[in-house]
């Protein structure tokens, strides 16, 4: 009663005691409100909750049990005595059946009243106490319940999946990706998942489950859910402890690596075929050495000579092959180290035809340039755009024939500088050019035989103009000529690796 | 090789000029007689026009698999069902493409009688080469 002033109703129709009681109540700390009748009375209860409540029993208007069931319908936890003179066990009974605290006869002292008061506030302030606690509770499940929606939430949006199995092998928690992932249509809590699984899944788990000691590990396995590599999980089971040490269940999460497992196989595949194509050459060249070697075998000395001259060229071509592997290695690590600046392609195309004099003189391959745009520069690194049209031109001069021609002509268009190199050479197939940026991709007939190559060049190509954001073209008609379109946009994107 | 013995004819297939070159002086200053061709087509247009006692083919030429499909058509053929056909390739079995023709499941798909890896022993060809030629006689 020290920081609050309990606020008392007194709902009277004798004017004296009740003006009385107020007073005396107001003298001892509280904090008193009279009504003169029912109606006043239970106004006042509705405008303002009210600690205890003094209501008569017989009041002209309403009669005190009204009074007090409107009181306790308004505030249920108003603490209410019933007084009265025409004091009864039955009403007494009644009274407090309806929710009275107490019943207090009258006439009663400032003390009984006092005692009486003080003894309900007691219980009117139990009463909050519980009532807060109440709450407290309520809001503290709620927010339990918001806690596990929130973890489902989580669960659920996590691209691996997860799956919760208890003791018993029953399924406890699951999410979608779980579903996704084991290629499943649909499973429910409280399933015996364990039949249901993968077998190299429930393996794992049972080793947990039937194990008498807790196993503190984590296995992980690989499956092919999907042949041909369309589906490729990991799984990795872990035991989930109770707060004693026990095993409560197994929690396996899934993970798609199907991607990688790919990428994997391609990899592979290009370590296999680099392989290949690098003994290919030594064979050719232990091939000759043997030969020569070979007292059993005869061979003239001019075929000797020839013999080490072609070991010579494949042994070149051997490193240039390695040079251009290197290459694209620096470019897959994106390691490649740039220096970017403003140069002109023409420029450029011009001093790789010089470069390339012999072989067209070799060959009288006369070039024409087409220059639509003179003086428009190219943001980028020069070794790099060297690279991709020398490899480009000396494919138009190898794969031309003799008395040919190579147009040569630069125009830009919207965003791009478009470069078109035609040649006059053998042309390819439809079949020939689908696969034509392929590593290690070389066109095998008559008229290639003997041209020397390694079959990156244009792999090359294509990987340098994919740096810049750029595309290739090419058109082709076998017999006739190949004519290739490079576009390189006039304003570099910063793309990944584009160190400036 | 006796000199009342028939000369055998043995047919090459190999998209490298170079080894083509190599297997054929080898072989024939072993005695043998060399037919060669640098593509499938050719290959098997020799095949029948030449009908080689043996072939020894190059896996990987136009296509990858260019030495099975050659095999195939060989040994589904009434005469090249009987002679041997070797598959020789530099592909290597570590790295990923791993086949042979040692279990009977290999002999089923591969058909061919022998898959020699590049560089070849020259030795180990001829020896194969030989066993053959002696048990079909």
């Amino acid at each position: 009663m020290e920081n609050h002033k309990p606020h008392v109703l007194i709902v009277d129709d004798e004017r004296g005691l009740r003006l009385g009681t107020k007073r005396l109540l107001e003298s001892e700390g509280f904090y008193a409100e009279a009504a003169e009748n029912g109606t006043e009375g239970i106004r006042l209860a509705k405008m303002n909750e009210f600690d205890l409540a003094i209501i008569d029993l017989r009041m002209p208007d309403i009669d005190g049990i009204q009074v007090l069931k409107e009181i306790r319908k308004a505030n249920p936890n108003t603490v209410c005595f019933i007084a009265t003179a025409y004091a009864s066990y039955d009403t007494a009974i009644e009274s407090t059946k309806l929710g009275a605290y107490s019943y207090i006869p009258k006439p009663f002292t400032p003390d009984e009243l006092l005692l009486q008061l003080r003894k309900g506030y007691e219980k009117r302030l139990l009463i909050l106490e519980a009532e807060r606690l109440r709450k407290e509770r309520e809001e503290r499940l709620l927010e339990i319940a918001y806690e596990k929606t929130r973890l489902k939430t989580i669960i659920d949006s996590i691209t691996e999946g997860a799956l919760v199995v208890n003791k018993t092998g029953e399924l406890v928690l699951y999410n979608s990706s779980a579903l996704k992932y084991l290629d499943l249509h649909e499973i429910f809590i409280g399933d015996v998942i364990l039949e249901i699984l993968p077998d190299e899944i429930t393996q794992i788990i049972k080793k947990f489950i039937d194990s008498e000691t807790y196993i503190p590990n984590s296995y992980s396995t690989q499956i092919e859910l999907k042949p041909n590599k369309e589906l490729v999980i990991e799984a990795t089971c872990s035991p989930v402890p109770h707060a004693d040490g026990s095993l409560a269940g197994v929690v396996t999460v899934i993970r798609n690596i199907t991607e990688s497992v790919k990428v994997e196989a391609i990899k592979s595949q290009f370590v296999s075929m680099v392989a290949h194509e690098l003994k290919t050459p030594i064979a050719a060249v232990i091939g000759f050495l043997k030969i020569i070697l070979d007292n059993e075998v005869n061979v003239s000395p001019e075929q000797q000579k020839d013999f080490l001259e072609r070991s010579y060229t494949r042994l070149q071509n051997l490193v240039v092959m390695v040079n251009d592997l290197l290459d694209i290695s620096r470019m897959e690590l994106k390691k490649t180290q740039r220096e970017i600046k403003e140069l002109e392609i023409s420029q450029t195309v011009r001093s790789i035809i010089e470069f390339l004099e012999l072989e067209l003189h070799k060959k009288k391959i006369t070039v024409n340039f087409h220059i639509d745009s003179p003086g428009t520069k190219l943001k980028a690194d020069q070794n790099e755009i060297n690279r991709l049209f020398t490899n480009i031109l000396s494919n138009a001069v190898k794969y031309n024939k003799d008395n040919g021609s190579i147009d040569i002509s630069i125009s830009s268009s919207g965003n791009y500088i478009i470069t078109r190199i035609s040649d006059t050479g053998i042309g390819m197939t439809k079949e020939e050019k689908s696969r034509l940026f392929q590593e290690f991709y070389r066109v095998k007939n008559d008229k290639t035989r003997g041209i020397s190559g390694t079959g990156l060049g244009l792999s090359i190509v294509k990987r340098i103009v994919d740096s810049y954001a750029g595309k290739i073209e090419v058109e082709s008609k076998s017999g006739e000529g190949t004519t290739f379109s490079v576009y390189l946009p006039l304003s570099i994107n910063k793309q990944s690796g584009i160190a400036s | 090789m006796s000199v009342h013995e028939k000369v055998k004819k043995i047919l090459l297939v190999d998209d490298d000029i170079d080894l083509l070159e190599q297997h054929t002086i080898l072989l024939k200053s072993k005695g043998y007689e060399i037919i060669t061709a640098e593509n499938v087509e050719d290959g098997w247009n020799e095949f029948k026009k030449e009908k080689p006692d043996a072939a020894i083919l190059d896996l990987i030429m136009e296509e990858h698999d260019s030495g099975f499909i050659l095999c195939h058509r060989i040994k589904r053929d009434p005469y090249g069902k009987n002679i041997p056909v070797f598959l020789l390739t530099s592909a290597t079995y570590l790295t990923g493409y791993k086949f042979g023709s040692s279990t009977s499941e290999e002999k089923e798909w591969i058909k061919c009688d022998a898959v020699l890896n590049k560089p070849i022993v020259f030795e180990e060809l001829l020896k194969k080469l030989e066993h053959f030629f002696e048990t079909v006689a």
